[in-house]
């Protein structure tokens, strides 16, 4: 029986389901101290003093430190630009300024309260546009002396963070003679990842080293990260994993770790858990970036584009982490899914006085796609032509190029997305056809698989169950829960139940690249395959000694040995490791994979950070909604996804991805709201106020997924957990905009946005 | 030190004697006294369901509860139910792929047999409006509607 494609119950389930689970927010250690942060309360001013005394004093105190106490270092995932305590001045409200570590929780809050602070407030800039202004004051005054992490510089300037441009020159020149110029302005809010559980840390400074317990998606990222903020070797820091309540991105980077290691350290060892609350969590999270984009298309007379010009700002916070990689992303969706002619674009990641935004399921992606698709929606418009037909013969082909030069291939599964949902649910975008504040919208996107590497190594224990040694880890998804351990049953001939994986640990496994990027199924899939083999060979090997055969005609089959055409199994697995391993050969296997990267034009574009879409998928949503005159209210009455998938390795795995990422959209879409007021506060900082999609807000999508051979990923599986939450904003907004009849340019879409768009003049 | 009141409950069929702080919330007493850390913390708020608990067989949430209240009370914590029908939730859930992170999942089970004790056949409306209290970012919900749906269909044929 083929364990590829089945809906084999996740390891973990039981666990879960019982409550059995211990996540990172549950770990506990003897003599754990508590720790909490002191955070500013205003979002730019100058630290004139930050005096401990009073706080050390306090009682049940152990330790307090701020950035006094301190190396003068700077961190960051991409360039280095962040403190771990404020120095000299606050950038954010919520910036670290001090910790505090004592015997009681209430006793590290109420310390934290006596710590004498003086800041002088300063005007914050919370706008990107108006930061990004020539003669906007500088966050960073000392960013030229900034060092990127990985050594070469890239496009930045004063607030502007990163900056990715192209400009085949002639642009303008066509705008100039085009007969119909469309014009658009999109906005999108940010977007908290709202992981159900908050983050935290139990970090203990022992032998000279710090060991950071923590829930986190890239273990490995996090050893680097603390080690650059505390001023320590690489593998002076190990960081060991925990059950993960979810990530979607949010978990990636350093959050309180660093924090509570410097703790411990001044407490003299004692372990420190620092948890932070879900007001603090939602207030500090490095949510997906708020954009502005500006798109402009020159037609011509028959509805062919000649030119495209897309200009965007992104918000990047007071900290940039990795989101310099995401400044490619206006460049990569300007022109993407459709053919256009010449394209300029620039992209620009700007430092503003908020918290630091970072890396969210499917990146940059819904805020570009929205404003391509009712773009794509408004131009159709001009033109009198119909939204999917317009789409469908401007759709690239094989052949056909994506704005960096990557060629296209396999683009026969976009066309058959919109034909799978045209089976679904026929498309009626005559003008007939239209039933009052009822709307449709169908949008496509073209997506990527993060091609970082990963490693692992396997062991074949004595009773011939597996134990797979890995720090890639199981974000929720049902990667490592349910899809490896199926690819390596499939490929060694035993049961998925008999595989078992362990908990990340830096010090023990080998480097994985994390969570992110749909990554982890198709690329520790390649990886497990690769070790699963040597582990056979070896197994048929030590068989072929035992039972005197050539190894060759042996084969493993529902863990037994078997001679090739025989139906009787010769021997058990557990006799195999047995003999192996008191023979003085333990049985072992070790595998490693990166996805393959794509030739792409280098001259393409300046400062293009993220250079290519590795593995490509293509990808259709359609969505009907009914809205409410009266009130504003929209309803997502019906949700069709065809997605391309490479291959099923596990479908409810697969369906759980699909189903949650366009909810968590949905929320993105239409509930999710969070703003700042002037002072740089957040409006919506609760979760009464920042309001996550519920049972009764989500409709049960209905789904179609699509394979295809592909030798990029194992079985042909490739990564499916990130690319549904790509479309939700896009088709969401035009079913909305199609609906009460006009257009929708805005991220979340609110009845207040509903009724305004109404105002006086409904259908 | 903080003024501390005996407090005496049934917790999973036994019965536990606790000494509680002042406005100390039953969740922290059973996380942190009882050590039962089924019962997930989420928000504190009252906003996400993470960690509801039975008393007396109804949901509450535990975050929001008073442990003090809970004086001569019966508690079931996802590590006590144990029940056919909780069996039955679970099992469902479980094979409908219904458990992604699994952070909010025992608060979801908590609160399906709370429903299910009090509603035999609970339609997908109101199962729905049940579960609107318990935020999973996870899974969209479907696939535990499904379970859930499963589970009433399942006990409607064996009646
Ligand atoms: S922790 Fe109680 S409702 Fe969230
Ligand atoms: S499974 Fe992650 S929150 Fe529900």
């Amino acid at each position: 029986m083929s364990h590829i494609g089945s809906s084999a119950i996740r390891s973990d389930a039981w666990s879960k389901v019982n409550g059995e689970t211990v996540y990172a927010y549950d770990y506990k250690e003897a003599g754990m101290l508590y720790g909490v942060l002191l955070r500013s309360p205003y979002a730019a001013g100058k630290l004139l003093r930050c005096d401990l005394a009073k706080a050390r004093a306090m009682p049940g105190v152990r330790a307090a430190i701020g950035a006094a106490d301190m190396p003068p270092t700077l961190a960051g995932w991409s360039i280095r630009d962040t403190p771990l305590f404020a120095r000299d001045r606050v950038r954010y409200v919520g910036e670290p300024i001090a910790a505090i570590a004592a015997d009681s929780l209430a006793e590290a809050r109420a310390a934290a309260t006596a710590i004498e602070l003086e800041i002088e407030p300063g005007t914050p800039l919370i706008d990107p546009e108006a930061a990004a202004r020539p003669d906007a004051p500088l966050l960073h005054p000392d960013w030229k002396d900034y060092v990127p992490t990985a050594g070469s510089d890239f496009p930045r300037n004063g607030n502007i963070a990163a900056e990715c441009s192209a400009d085949p020159g002639g642009v303008d020149a066509i705008f100039d003679a085009a007969p119909l110029v469309v014009e658009d302005l999109f906005t999108t809010q940010r977007q908290y990842q709202a992981y159900m559980e908050p983050k935290s840390a139990v970090a203990i400074y022992r032998a000279g080293r710090y060991i950071i317990h923590s829930g986190h998606q890239f273990p490995f990222n996090l050893r680097d990260r603390a080690a650059q903020f505390l001023g320590v070797a690489t593998t002076d820091v190990r960081v060991i994993g925990h059950a993960i309540g979810g990530g979607f991105g949010g978990k990636l980077d350093y959050s309180v770790e660093p924090h509570a290691a410097a703790l411990s350290k001044a407490a003299s060892g004692r372990p420190v858990k620092i948890a932070n609350s879900r007001v603090e969590d939602l207030a500090t999270a490095n949510c997906r970036e708020s954009t502005i984009v500006k798109m402009r298309s020159a037609v011509d007379g028959d509805g062919n584009i000649l030119a495209r010009d897309v200009e965007a700002y992104m918000d990047n916070g007071a900290y940039t982490g990795e989101m310099s990689y995401m400044a490619s992303f206006p460049f990569h969706c300007g022109a993407i899914n459709y053919r256009v002619g010449k394209f300029r674009a620039i992209g620009k990641l700007v430092y503003t006085n908020t918290p630091p935004t970072g890396a969210m399921r499917g990146v940059s992606g819904p805020a570009m796609y929205a404003a391509l698709e009712n773009h794509m929606d408004h131009i159709a418009a001009k033109l009198g032509a119909d939204r999917r037909e317009y789409r469908l013969r401007h759709l690239v082909g094989d052949g056909d190029t994506l704005p960096n030069g990557q060629v296209l291939a396999n683009t026969k599964l976009l066309r058959r997305g919109f034909d799978e949902i045209e089976k679904i649910v026929p498309w009626r975008g005559a003008a007939k056809d239209r039933v009052p504040y009822k709307g449709r919208g169908l949008a496509a996107a073209i997506w990527l698989v993060n091609p970082l590497p990963g490693a692992l190594s396997m062991k074949l224990e004595e009773d011939g169950t597996l134990s797979v040694i890995t720090a890639a880890t199981d974000n929720g998804t049902g990667a490592l829960a349910a899809g490896v351990p199926q690819i390596i049953a499939e490929t060694l001939g035993i049961r998925p139940e008999q595989v078992r994986i362990s908990d990340p640990d830096t010090d023990v496994a080998a480097w994985d690249s994390g969570s992110q990027g749909g990554r982890t199924t198709q690329t520790i899939g390649l990886a497990a395959i690769e070790g699963a083999n040597q582990l056979r060979a070896k197994i048929l090997e030590t068989a072929g000694q035992l039972l005197q055969v050539d190894a060759g005609t042996l084969t493993i089959d529902d863990g037994k040995i078997r001679i090739e055409g025989e139906t009787k199994s010769r021997m058990a697995l557990s006799e195999v490791a047995m003999a192996a391993t008191f023979g003085g050969a333990s049985i072992q296997g070790t595998g490693g994979a990166a996805l393959p990267a794509v030739p792409f034009n280098p001259g393409c574009a300046n400062g293009l950070l993220f250079p290519f879409f590795a593995s490509p998928t293509y990808h259709v949503h359609y969505a009907e909604v009914e809205v409410s005159p009266v009130s504003g209210n929209i309803d997502v009455t019906r949700y069709v996804v065809a997605q391309d998938v490479g291959r099923v390795i596990n479908s409810a795995c697969v369906e759980g991805q699909i189903q949650g990422a366009v909810a968590q959209s949905i929320g993105m879409t239409l509930y999710e709201s969070m703003r700042f007021a002037d002072n740089g506060r957040l409006i919506e900082n609760n979760l009464q106020f920042y309001r996550l999609p519920l049972a009764v807000d989500i409709p049960k999508v209905e789904y179609v997924t699509m394979e295809l051979d592909n030798i990029e990923g194992p079985f042909g599986a490739k990564g499916s957990g990130e690319a549904p939450i790509l479309l939700p904003p896009a088709v969401i907004a035009s079913a909305v905009a199609d609906a009460i009849g006009k257009p929708i340019c805005k991220i979340p879409v609110t009845p207040e946005d509903v009724l305004e768009a109404l105002d006086g003049d409904g259908f | 030190m903080t003024e501390t009141h005996p407090v005496t409950a049934t917790v999973n069929g036994r019965e536990e004697t606790f000494e509680v702080e002042g406005l100390e919330s039953l969740m922290d007493v059973l996380r942190d006294k009882l050590h039962l850390s089924g019962t997930k913390e989420g928000c504190r708020e009252g906003e996400c369901g993470a960690c509801t608990v039975l008393l007396d067989g109804k949901p509450v949430n535990s975050c929001g509860y008073i442990a003090r209240a809970a004086e001569g009370r019966e508690i079931e914590t996802i590590e006590g139910l144990n029940d056919a029908l909780s069996m039955r939730i679970k099992t469902a859930i479980v094979e409908a792929g219904g458990i992604q992170c699994g952070y909010c999942t025992p608060g979801i089970v908590v609160m399906l047999s709370g429903l299910l004790r009090r509603h035999a056949a609970p339609d997908e409306r109101l199962i729905r409006q049940a579960l609107s209290g318990n935020i999973c970012r996870c899974t969209g919900y479907a696939q535990i509607v499904d379970a859930v749906l499963g589970v009433v269909q399942g006990k409607a044929a064996a009646e």
